[in-house]
């Protein structure tokens, strides 16, 4: 019986990381009922912008580089976690620039749109950075293992866990609890009512793409220590990123989160279990809810059913 | 570069293109199924630049029986289909007369599926899955890395012995994980261990956290990998992690050298190899030094096993059309079958052959660890033993292959 236990802990905080790799892909979909296939790469580049940035070779000038490589590689890590998303956002806003002659039409054209944008990213990592795989290195403090239950865990997973929460409680708060929340939803049920009110709707659109683009940079981050970075690891996020959304309901913030859990707990259950079907299981997960429930456990009818 | 261009001009170009070269001194035209993409994308393309060297070699000294090779090559995906697309496309538009190239042993396969059908010769470079000398093996293909097997038997019976009797498999859920995990499980069992649990590794897995709990609760001596590609990366980075690399003890069936390079602190275990390139053998050094004159600008600054791999096979085939004096498939395969090399040719420690009976090149078995002195930052391996042929050979395959004899391989000339 308590075998059971530490996985049932791992399918949680794995949970936690598929939540987060979804959460940036959600609130473009369900706020602006686009669905971004960029993610995965913009994910991916967020890895390889924090790997340049805390890497022996930053590209800064000779000096600048000098006094960023004499800081401490926790206050370097933190700083980049700040200013990764950031850079990765200027690609968000080239993208929803481009995108903006797709709102309001089938949406196939954003979806096509979206999925050159992410043929483009991934070539062009594979331009600067090349084939070959790159580890993102990360403070002491959140490395290595520790004991508990006589069975080693790895610290960085309960950190990543951790910020991952955190950085979902966050969302929830900003889109929930203020008034820019208030308006994008608004914008997302009514455009012509939220413009017809003086509200400048490019403006909005443009603030959620960066939004969800600056979270799926985060979460590249958080993730590349765990799976490593590599030019398709993008592909590796997209995947999961938009089963979760469906599972959960698209537009639903907490049934994106549950269906995180969800995944992660299938996922860490049959990999211990009947380790085969483990990645399998999640997408017989994802079957057998929209069997009974098409618009996913808590969806509303959606791009996805236009 | 030129060549590249010249296999891609040929792609795209019409097909009177090809029948102009009837002429004259026509090229001999190599079709390359390397991997660019998916779990084997690096492998594949280390596996191109040691394929090219030997053609660019060769071309240099003016060809093969006075005609130049030239090549196309196009990504296999790290997928059957698109190899076997991929294969029959070169065959059958591109005038491709051999074949070279594959890691992934699914792709391996089903380009040997497309090669039998038309007679056309198939190098496989780098796929070990020990089936493809095996089960799967065919007349016109011929295997040059060390498989499953070969590996198990230079490593299984010492750890046995020296480490402990209780193992656990952790094993890539395609055909080379099985036949390697099978071959490992019997010299496991033959060397009085015993195998606790095999966990089956879906390809693409990223996350290892659930197999190493496992791992951990069932406290087995040993954990013998057949993980390969992307997957070993991952988990070697999560083992590495959790320092979980000194207990259990870990046996990496085959370390390729492209799944190793950038992330070096996280080599665990102990592995096998085919090659390396600080061996203290004549003409290793001369070698090195070719490859990097050869691919300045490549991501990875020394040749491994795998370019290695790609180079030998595509110099033997060009040695064999030499010697056969002929580019007919079925005479180069004769040749290829009688086809011995010695140490200082294959820079390793023993005699080299090619079994007729299953097509696989019986060669030196190296064991190795992570180098805890490294000479300098590519020097990650420190060989630990070196194993003769005849004593890592796959005593199975001879009696799993049944090649077709030489009246039914369609003919092929170029």
């Amino acid at each position: 019986m308590f075998d059971i236990l530490p996985h049932l802990v791992n399918g949680l905080t794995l949970g936690l990381l598929f939540a987060l790799i979804a959460l940036g892909f959600m609130l473009i979909v369900g706020l602006m009922e686009q669905i971004n296939l960029a993610h995965g790469s913009l994910f991916a580049l967020g890895a390889y912008v924090a790997m340049q940035l805390t890497g022996p070779r930053p590209p800064l000038p000779a000096e600048l580089a000098k006094l960023w490589l004499a800081l401490p590689l926790g206050w370097r890590y933190a700083a980049t976690l700040v200013i990764a998303p950031v850079i990765v956002s200027l690609v968000g806003i080239l993208i929803e620039f481009c995108m903006r002659r797709t709102y309001g039409k089938d949406p196939l054209y954003g979806l096509l749109l979206t999925f050159g944008a992410a043929m483009v990213i991934e070539e062009l990592i594979r331009l600067v950075w090349g084939t070959r795989d790159y580890v993102l290195q990360v403070p002491s403090a959140v490395n290595g293992g520790f004991l508990f239950g006589d069975l080693i865990w790895s610290t960085y997973r309960f950190y990543a866990a951790g910020i991952a929460a955190g950085i979902i409680g966050l969302v929830w708060l900003l889109i929930e609890k203020t008034s820019f929340g208030a308006t994008v939803k608004a914008g997302a049920h009514d455009s012509e009512i939220v413009r017809a009110l003086g509200i400048n709707l490019s403006r909005l659109r443009l603030l959620v793409f960066v939004f969800g683009t600056m979270l799926a940079a985060i979460a590249g981050i958080i993730v590349a220590p765990i799976w490593g970075i590599r030019p398709h690891m993008g592909v590796d996020a997209v995947i999961p990123a938009f089963l979760v959304i469906v599972l959960g309901g698209v537009g639903s913030f907490w049934g994106a989160v549950v269906a995180g859990l969800l995944v992660g707990l299938c996922v860490g259950l049959a990999g211990a279990y009947a380790s085969e079907w483990s990645l399998l299981s999640m997408y017989i997960l994802l079957v057998a809810v929209v069997t009974f429930r098409a618009r996913g456990l808590w969806g509303k009818k959606s791009v996805l059913e236009v | 570069m030129a060549s590249v261009i010249g296999g891609t001009g040929s792609f795209f170009g019409p097909w009177k293109e090809n029948h102009a070269w009837a002429q004259g001194a026509k090229p001999i035209k190599l079709g390359l199924t390397c991997d660019a993409s998916g779990q084997y994308g690096n492998s594949g393309q280390d596996d191109f630049r040691g394929i090219k060297m030997a053609i660019d070699e060769f071309n240099a000294k003016g060809g093969v029986l006075g005609r130049q090779i030239t090549f196309i090559t196009a990504d296999t995906e790290t997928t059957p289909a698109t190899g076997s697309r991929v294969a029959e496309r070169f065959i059958t538009r591109e005038d491709c007369t051999i074949l070279i190239g594959a890691l992934h042993s699914g792709v391996a396969n089903a380009i040997t599926q497309v090669a039998s059908k038309y007679g056309v010769i198939y190098m496989n470079t780098n796929s070990s899955a020990p089936s493809e000398a095996g089960e799967n093996c065919s007349r016109v293909k011929f295997v040059w890395d060390g498989n499953g097997t070969n590996f198990s038997k230079a490593s299984v019976k010492n750890a046995v012995d020296s480490i402990g009797k209780t193992w656990m498999l952790l094993t890539n859920d395609y055909v080379w994980g099985h036949t390697t995990s099978a071959a490992t499980k019997a010299q496991v069992e033959a060397a009085g261990g015993k195998i606790v649990d095999n966990l089956l590794v879906p390809q693409n897995t990223r996350d290892f956290t659930a197999y190493l709990l496992k791992i951990q609760q069932a406290k087995p001596d040993v954990v013998a990998t057949a993980i390969g590609g992307d997957d070993i990366k991952a988990l070697r980075e999560q083992v590495a992690q959790l320092k979980l690399d000194g207990k259990p003890a870990w046996i990496n069936n085959q370390q390729d050298w492209p799944d190793v390079w950038g992330a070096p602190d996280s080599l665990f275990g102990v592995f096998g190899t085919t090659w390396y390139h600080k061996l203290q053998l004549p003409g290793v050094a001369d070698f090195v030094r070719k490859w990097q004159a050869a691919n300045k600008d490549g991501p990875i600054p020394v040749p491994g096993n795998v370019s290695y791999n790609g180079y030998m096979s595509t110099r033997e085939l060009l040695r064999a059309i030499e010697r056969a004096g002929s580019t007919n498939n079925v005479k180069i395969i004769k040749e290829l079958e009688n086809l011995k090399v010695s140490a200082t040719d294959r820079m390793q420690h023993f005699d080299a052959y090619m079994d007729p009976m299953t097509h696989q090149m019986q060669q030196t078995i190296y064991l190795a660890r992570r180098n805890a002195k490294p000479a300098d930052n590519t020097d990650l391996y420190e060989i630990i033993s070196w194993t003769e042929p005849k004593s890592a050979a796959d005593d199975a395959a001879p009696g799993k292959c049944k090649l077709a004899p030489y009246e039914q391989v369609p003919t092929v000339d170029s």
